[in-house]
């Protein structure tokens, strides 16, 4: 029992000391700008938990993160650095979109699970191809996902501008899903997503998955070393697909879940890089599942609390844009080659 | 006359990624993927602006432009090696502080978010028209062209005489290619690293002060746009050799300019400003499979190639 506590200790340390180091510099900043530097880092830190409508918020930023940052997980143990998080997120949301509206007379039972299993599929499609990629020709993936991304952000701007846009509505918008295939409000907070919940189970789920199955043992062992796991005979080829798969399948879920829980419709620019945040979280997190779901849920915190932070003091709420470059630079100097092998 | 201008229109669209380029070549060759080119060349184009709007001296611009690319190259270095941060990890870092980073300074020091635009911005030099119209068919697209764009296409052959004619380049080489080598034969391995970033950092820093100060004299937020990232396909789609990374880069400027063209053509811009981007998948993919057919034999005789590390340039990562 007790080096299990110390273990975990250990696990923490150096993410723990990373995110401490970052908020002491961000708090030196804000001494530099505002004269009110406390009331600054409270809301920063706090305002999130102010009201029921802020928390609402609060748990609605978690979800696609949670979500993303457990698809980077399978990547990164499979030895992937699948840097797409961003274009899986709006396939799946523009997928989801299109089939909720374009078929929104079937009833629910048909309509809902459509919807879902386009968005999931549409992500994972775009895991694969950096994947087949990878393991056949040796594209390297970092590349081939980073240009997907611009490439996706581009077809779902023109289907948002041109095809799917709401003629109604302001801006690059499509019409409402239809109401029946809304996701459920999280109970007890109106406003907030219940995606939170399925972000959650998911997150103990990947972590059985990843650590307590023989499929999850032959993934990360695909990870770690490749050719060790190729000579006891692990199919490590089709492992890293298939965690592609997996990794695109969550962003184009997180896509998903957004447009029918948050969103109810697609928008482009909805997300403010949930892509590249997610990834930290799954870094910050050492690509641990569970811990994922805590670094999103504090990462949610910060960019909403820098919203607050915005409105009651004069600080930029770009601020944080800038300590998240921070805190990936300062924790990475542990993470030392870990994910990649 | 619409080819001249369309090759002006090439050569203009291609400098940035060319340098770009060769700023991911030289990293590539001390073994370093660098993705954080794009945040580098953000990094210059902000500082180019803002030191050219305070100061009115374009030379100044430029200069301070470069310096900071290069500090955040040094940053990176530091990072990496002294406490061996993962490269490409470390590399997106860069990037998220530099695009953080810009925003904040935009919203700090000039209360304006959607970007930065000098009412007045001091030129920089550019090829005098008529200086060159003797020399066809390129004199002609070369007027007009900014000092950086001539900068970009001498820094091809400069970057071929210093990887391979000098002894400080042939160190750099082989520090990439087997350190444990190199470092027995006495070349300090890290000492190299942290000079192909700097190198880096300096050409980062040219087509980042091209992008924002050559024809646009503004900065926007994510105004590099990925062009770090295109360089960077540039690169590895020809091996990290200079003449044929420079030839890659200039074929996806070309597709650049030619998206421009077809833009006229009722085709939805999105498409037409997608082609770079498509064209850096397909080419590294035709360049990978190339490599591939014929490496063929050998795979036969080794049927357990290790395909995912297979690549040289990956072992350390």
């Amino acid at each position: 029992m007790r080096s299990t506590v110390i273990d975990l200790l250990k696990a923490i340390r150096a993410p723990v000391a990373a995110i401490a180091l970052t908020l002491a510099i961000g708090f030196v900043l804000v001494a530099a700008i505002t004269d009110e530097p406390v009331r600054a880092y409270r809301d920063l830190l706090l305002a999130n938990f102010d009201s029921l409508g802020n928390f609402a918020l609060f748990l609605n930023r978690a979800t696609p993160l949670t979500l993303i940052a457990l698809g980077v997980i399978f990547s990164f143990r499979a030895g992937v650095f699948n840097v797409g998080g961003e274009g899986q997120l709006y396939a799946g949301a523009i997928t989801a979109t299109v089939i909720g509206v374009s078929l929104s007379g079937l009833p629910t039972v048909v309509l809902f699970p459509l919807v879902v299993v386009g968005g999931i599929l549409a992500g994972a499609l775009l895991g694969w191809i950096p994947a087949v990629l990878k393991v056949r020709l040796a594209v390297d993936e970092v590349v081939t996902t980073l240009m997907l991304n611009i490439i996706v952000l581009l077809c779902t701007s023109y289907l948002a501008n041109q095809i799917i846009r709401d003629p109604t509505s302001y801006g690059a918008v499509s019409a409402l899903l239809p109401q029946k295939i809304w996701l459920p409000a999280f109970p007890g907070v109106p406003g907030a997503t219940s995606g939170i919940i399925v972000a959650a189970l998911l997150s103990v789920v990947s972590w059985v998955v990843l650590f307590r199955t023989e499929w999850g043992a032959q993934l990360r062992a695909s990870g770690t070393n490749l050719r060790f796991a190729r000579t006891i005979g692990v199919p490590a080829d089709r492992r890293i697909v298939m965690a592609m798969l997996l990794a695109g399948g969550f962003g184009g879920l997180a896509g998903t879940l957004y447009v029918l829980g948050i969103g109810h419709r697609f928008e482009q620019n909805f997300s403010p890089n949930y892509g590249l945040v997610g990834l930290t979280c799954a870094l910050l997190a050492r690509i641990h599942p569970i811990g994922a779901l805590a670094t999103a849920l504090f990462y949610a915190m910060i960019i909403n609390g820098a919203a607050y932070m915005q409105i009651s003091t004069d600080v930029p709420r770009s601020l944080v844009n800038l300590l998240t470059g921070l805190l990936v630079l300062l924790m990475t100097a542990r993470l030392n080659a870990r994910a990649r092998g | 006359m619409a080819y001249i201008s369309f090759l002006a229109s090439v050569l203009e669209q291609s400098s940035p990624i060319v340098l770009a380029a060769l700023a991911a070549m030289i990293t590539l060759r001390a073994n370093i993927l660098n993705v954080a080119v794009e945040g580098m060349m953000l990094v210059a184009a902000f500082t180019a602006i803002a030191v050219g709007n305070a100061s009115g001296s374009a030379a100044l611009a430029l200069l301070c432009a470069l310096v900071a690319s290069i500090l955040m190259s040094q940053l990176l270095a530091l990072m990496t090696l002294r406490f061996s941060a993962d490269f490409i990890v470390a590399g997106l870092g860069i990037n998220l502080l530099a695009a953080g980073g810009s925003l904040f300074a935009l919203e700090w020091f000039y209360r304006s978010p959607g970007g930065l635009r000098p009412i007045t911005f001091p030129d920089l030099w550019h090829i005098p028209a008529g200086a060159l119209s003797l020399v066809p068919p390129l004199g002609p697209a070369l007027e007009g062209q900014s000092v950086i764009v001539v900068l970009a296409f001498l820094a091809v052959p400069a970057c071929f005489v210093f990887l391979y004619k000098t002894p400080v380049g042939s160190y750099l080489r082989a520090a990439g290619e087997d350190e444990h080598a190199a470092r027995s034969a006495g070349i300090d391995v890290a000492r190299m690293k942290a000079l192909a970033l700097a190198i880096s950092g300096l050409l980062a820093g040219l087509a980042g002060a091209q992008i924002s100060m050559d024809k646009l004299h503004f900065f926007l937020p994510e105004m590099t746009s990925g062009r770090g990232f295109i360089g960077l396909a540039a690169t590895l789609f020809s091996g990290g050799l200079p003449w044929t990374t420079a030839a890659a880069a200039v074929l996806f400027g070309f597709f650049g300019a030619l998206g421009d063209r077809l833009q006229a053509l009722a085709i939805p811009s999105q498409f037409v400003l997608m082609l770079p981007y498509l064209a850096a998948i397909l080419g590294l993919t035709f360049a990978r499979w190339r490599l591939h057919l014929r490496n063929r034999p050998a795979r036969i005789l080794e049927p357990a190639p290790a395909s995912g590390s297979s690549d040289p340039q990956r072992s350390n990562f």
